[in-house]
Order: C-alpha cells, then structure tokens, then sequence
C-alpha cells in the first residue's frame, strides 16, 4: 500500500455519451489499470474505486458521459494516470 | 480430452451450477467482461436437463482444465459443492494443483476471477480476486 507522503496524480477524463462503466468498457479499464504498479482508483459522482478491482468499478454504476477522475500514486503513477486519461474517452 | 486453454496461458473458469442457464448466464457475463483470452466452460444442471448437478461433467471439464492452463472453479450451492468434491478426489496430486475452488459468490466471484485472469495473473490470484467478491460493498 503506498505511503501517505507520496504524491496523488490526479486525471480527469470523460466517458462517451453512449457508453456506461459497465460489463466490457469496465473490463477493459481493469484490465489497463492491472498493467501499472501504481494504486489506481476511479472516481465518479463522488465515489471512489479501486481500478483494479471490476466488482469495485461496476459499483460505481457510472453512466455514459459521466465525468471520471483517475488518482494515481506510486512508481508509475502519472503513466497510469495518464494512459487511463486517455483511454476512457475511446472505450466502445 | 481436449485440454481446456487460454490464449496467451491465462487461466480459465469452470462454473458449477444446478442449472444449464444461470450457468451459461454468468459465463457469458464474465466473457463480455473479460474479453476472449479467458476460457470459460460450464457444467450447468443434471444430465436430462433439469435442476440438478452432473458430477461427470464436473469431472470431464476439471481434467481438460487440469491438463490446459488451470482453472479457477466457482459454484452455487449444496450439491454444485459436493460434485466438486467428489471430483477432485478423482484427480492426480499434479491435476489438482491447476484447480482452485473459490469460496465466493457464482456471479460476482465469476466475473471477479475472470477480470483477473484476463490480465494474466496467476491461478490463486484469480481465485482471491472471486474470493474478495464477498466483501465488496454492492449498492
């Protein structure tokens, strides 16, 4: 578990008006976010899930358009942060 | 037998359930979420199709699982347990070693352990993840 002292890198990214985080969208997200040493947590409607986590991310129950936050620490945090940033807007 | 395999040596699932459709229902929950590489089979109601369990079935598909890349295997209740049971007694010190029955609920733990697998993580990790289901808060 990362340390209180290091930095939270923080993203923000929307999802497509059509598409909700749910089933395959949410799949894919957990699946890129496994890829990264980095706690990564998704952020919607004020409720917070571990990206790693697809039972955690499906809770959130986030539907299409919803603006997402990515937070991120540890080694490869802003790469998380940032290549989730960008895959969110592109999930079908 | 064909052995049962993930693409890219993922771990597979194998469902047990009284029933052919909650079976076949939560295996093509779990694929939608977890994308192709991750096999999935089930052994879902008796053998004349109605509610029940088929313990030769759960066996066939342990043994392809056993002989492929594994898998994770997630029942629902009563005799879904007992057939399970009864066939990892059937299997060889080196089988069992590539089956994990998780304690974990059929639906959630399902696509839990193949989310998972999908990301390439070994057999206990996947099955800790199914396990993990239990207490995550759903509403």
């Amino acid at each position: 578990m990362s340390q209180s002292s290091e930095l939270l890198v923080e993203r923000q990214a929307q999802l497509p008006a059509t598409v909700a985080l749910h089933a395959r969208p949410a799949g894919m997200l957990v699946r890129a976010a496994a890829a990264f040493n980095a706690d990564v947590f998704v952020c919607a409607n004020g409720r917070r899930a571990n990206a790693k986590s697809i039972l955690d991310v499906l809770a959130l129950g986030a539907e299409g358009g919803t603006e997402l936050v990515i937070a991120a620490s540890g080694d490869d945090a802003v790469e998380a942060a940032e290549q989730l940033a960008l895959l969110i807007p592109s999930l079908v | 037998m064909t052995a049962m395999a993930g693409d890219n040596g993922c771990v597979g699932l194998v469902l047990v359930s009284h029933s052919a459709e909650i079976a076949k229902g939560v295996a093509d929950l779990a694929g939608q979420v977890a994308g192709p590489a991750v096999a999935i089979v089930t052994a879902g109601g008796a053998q004349d199709g109605s509610l029940g369990t088929d313990g030769g079935r759960v066996l066939e598909l342990l043994r392809a699982a056993a002989a492929g890349t594994g898998a994770v295997v997630l029942v629902d209740l009563g005799s879904s347990v007992l057939s399970v049971r009864a066939a990892l007694t059937e299997l060889s010190a080196a089988e069992s070693e590539r089956i994990r029955v998780a304690d974990a609920p059929l639906v959630e733990g399902a696509v839990a352990a193949a989310v998972a697998a999908s990301t390439g993580c070994s057999l206990e990790e996947a099955a800790r993840a199914a396990e993990e289901a239990r207490n995550v808060a759903k509403l």
